[in-house]
């Protein structure tokens, strides 16, 4: 007799809807369960255990009704459009009279009929260019050339403004329709590289034309497109970003070349959950921009938030996103991490590390997971919740370790060891920074990332012999260990 | 019951970590020990006892706790497996998530054709089992060679071949 855990999202852990038939159950079911079976290349005992679980409740008439019904009046979204289900290091541990970890991946996913289901998502764009001497020649001509094709990518219900700024912003072409490319189109002539950086200008205008139309039915949005540091305006651009997301707009920035501030703009656009990326070669532009703009339009849930409830023996250590790329999350004092949007073509995760100390036995619930998101155009927030147990005794059973959080693990693990590397050298400790920088070029090698794994080596040497950094070797190792989640090869 | 939690010491940098951790903090080494649990030192590390324990002994148990010593002829390496739980036989791929127990990379296992999750080792009740995951290249028990996702018992002496990659097993109970 199966039992049923209306904490769990059996629908999601089939990835079938709510009212897939028995067919569709089974034959989810069947695929799901070869996938993760214990004796398939990605083999997942306790993946297939929840598979199992999810199909006897599902397939059997008289339990998917009790289960739906126990859903309900726990008030857990019904017609989510995304699944929540976690996956841990362990679900039993001794207990210990000394503290001890725990990790739990938590996994938004897309339910998958969306994808093909839901209607592209309206648009309100403003795309921020910078316009400093630094910009002139490739560069321009490249964002020009891919500023034309993402209007091409954009229909008639969209809006799209373009803001040039140097030591000045100017609006080239103010928030609009895009029912004729070649308005915007003939505003791009309009970049003439000349002056300085000033990104909290460009910002500030660029969020002025975002403003004039955003509304919750729309997807609000600034790209930030710049290759130069701004000096001093630093603290005013964050107050705005944070100001933004308060009126539901996010951010995406884009740095061209070497000599941005990376750090700076990853804050930026993390504050609004929005993403930074580093474009190394100016012909790479357009790719990025297209991308993003595909993603915005396949928002299924904005300003996401998890809120963490964790039991009062049990604390936080760290908190990443762990797909579809790498971060480390910033968390409030009440433990709401900030997620931004979830698209329905990109899966998101997060890593939680928790640490525990509890001496009793029992089965415990050591934290609550709530996640809380606006659909567009609907009311009503969407909410799925998912608790993490775990039963302390003096004889845990044998569990191996899911292989996806090991995976996910590993990549985090050399991702965060070169992100201290830079944080230890901002304060001026080149030994630490140096030996950070070694460890993580050692996990590379093993992993089979050669060419991160020489770029690290050779900031260690330069570190070694008493020089600086490149800028490039610090782009590519915090932008190439980021992305080591995307799919290899 | 409570037990003492010792810190999990990383095998390549010396820091301690929370029990359950599963990369070092200080270095991002793998620590598949995984807690306190698995982290018992194998026997004769631990206080000198002889390797080769009283076989006989041992008869009357219903269930032995076994290590498998086996010994890779082309290097001479010998690893000591404990197998009191599954032992995955293959090469390391951090990136693909493979961790094996007996991780074959170091003595040449891509040239020999040793998969990445190539096979598995365990036992029941006292017999070792060696049983292939459908390995590119096959696992061979005294030169036969052996039909993937079967169980096949092997003793003390013989040969295990993971693609041309030779292991000669040695079984001592474990106390």
């Amino acid at each position: 007799m199966a039992t049923i855990n209306s904490q769990k999202d059996y629908y999601a852990i089939l990835n079938v809807s709510l009212i897939a038939d028995a067919d569709e159950i089974k034959k989810a079911y069947r695929e799901r369960a070869r996938d993760y079976h214990p004796d398939s290349g990605h083999g997942d005992a306790e993946r297939f255990r929840e598979i199992q679980e999810a199909y006897e409740v599902l397939r059997d008439e008289v339990l998917r009704r009790a289960y739906d019904r126990q859903r309900e009046k726990q008030g857990l979204s019904q017609d989510a459009p995304v699944g929540l289900a976690l996956l841990q290091s362990r679900t039993e541990a001794l207990p210990l009279d000394a503290p001890q970890m725990l990790y739990v991946l938590v996994e938004i996913q897309p339910h998958a009929e969306m994808l093909g289901e839901i209607a592209r998502q309206h648009l309100n764009v403003a795309l921020v260019v910078d316009c400093s001497t630094s910009m002139s020649g490739a560069r321009m001509q490249h964002v020009k050339v891919a500023a034309a094709d993402l209007v091409e990518a954009l229909g008639p219900q969209d809006r799209l403004a373009l803001v040039a700024f140097s030591d000045r912003a100017e609006v080239l072409a103010p928030t609009h329709l895009v029912d004729n490319p070649r308005t915007f189109k003939s505003a791009l002539a309009a970049l003439a590289p000349s002056g300085g950086t000033e990104i909290y200008q460009g910002l500030l205008t660029g969020l002025e034309e975002v403003r004039r139309y955003a509304s919750p039915e729309l997807v609000n949005h600034v790209i930030l497109l710049t290759d130069g540091r701004t000096y001093g305006d630093e603290t005013y651009a964050l107050t705005e970003a944070r100001r933004a997301v308060s009126e539901g707009i996010s951010i995406s920035a884009f740095g061209i070349g070497e000599d941005w501030n990376d750090e700076f703009l990853d804050n930026l656009a993390r504050l609004t959950g929005g993403v930074s990326r580093y474009i190394r070669a100016p012909s790479d532009v357009r790719a990025a921009l297209r991308r993003q703009i595909q993603g915005l339009s396949n928002t299924l849930l904005k300003n996401v938030n998890l809120e963490v409830n964790t039991a009062p023996y049990v604390y936080i250590q760290g908190a990443y996103r762990a797909a579809p790329y790498l971060e480390i999350l910033e968390r409030s004092e009440s433990n709401v991490i900030s997620l931004g949007n979830i698209m329905a073509d990109e899966p998101v995760s997060v890593m939680l590390e928790f640490v525990t100390d509890e001496a009793v036995t029992g089965e415990r619930r050591i934290a609550r997971l709530d996640l809380i998101g606006e659909r567009i155009a609907a009311p009503e927030p969407v909410h799925l919740r998912q608790d993490v147990n775990v039963t302390f005794t003096s004889k845990p059973k044998e569990e191996s370790v899911p292989t996806k959080l090991l995976d996910r693990l590993a990549r985090l693990s050399v991702f965060h060891l070169q992100e201290r590397a830079w944080r230890a050298l901002s304060v001026g400790d080149v030994p630490e920074a140096t030996s950070y920088l070694e460890y993580a070029a050692t996990r590379l090698f093993d992993m089979g990332h050669r060419e991160l794994g020489q770029a690290a080596m050779l900031e260690v040497n330069r570190l070694t012999h008493g020089g600086d950094p490149t800028k490039e070797g610090r782009k590519k190792l915090r932008y190439g260990t980021r992305s080591l989640t995307s799919p290899m090869r | 019951m409570t037990q003492k939690g010792s810190k999990v010491v990383c095998p390549s940098c010396g820091a301690e970590n929370l029990p359950g951790t599963l990369f070092c903090i200080q270095c991002g080494t793998y620590l598949p020990s995984g807690g306190p649990l698995r982290t018992e030192p194998l026997p004769e590390q631990e206080d000198g006892r002889p390797a080769r324990p009283r076989q006989g002994d041992e008869e009357g148990k219903e269930t032995w706790a076994l290590n498998i010593e086996v010994e890779v002829l082309n290097t001479g390496r010998k690893v000591l497996l404990s197998a009191d739980r599954e032992i995955l036989v293959g090469r390391l791929d951090a990136a693909r998530g493979i961790f094996p127990e007996l991780d074959m990379t170091t003595d040449g296992g891509l040239e020999q054709g040793v998969s990445r999750r190539h096979a598995r080792i365990y036992t029941r009740e006292g017999t070792c089992f060696v049983e292939d995951l459908d390995s590119v290249n096959g696992t061979f028990l005294n030169e036969e060679r052996i039909t993937p996702y079967l169980p096949y018992a092997f003793r003390d002496g013989d040969l295990l071949m993971f693609g041309t990659m030779r292991l000669k097993v040695h079984i001592y109970p474990n106390l």
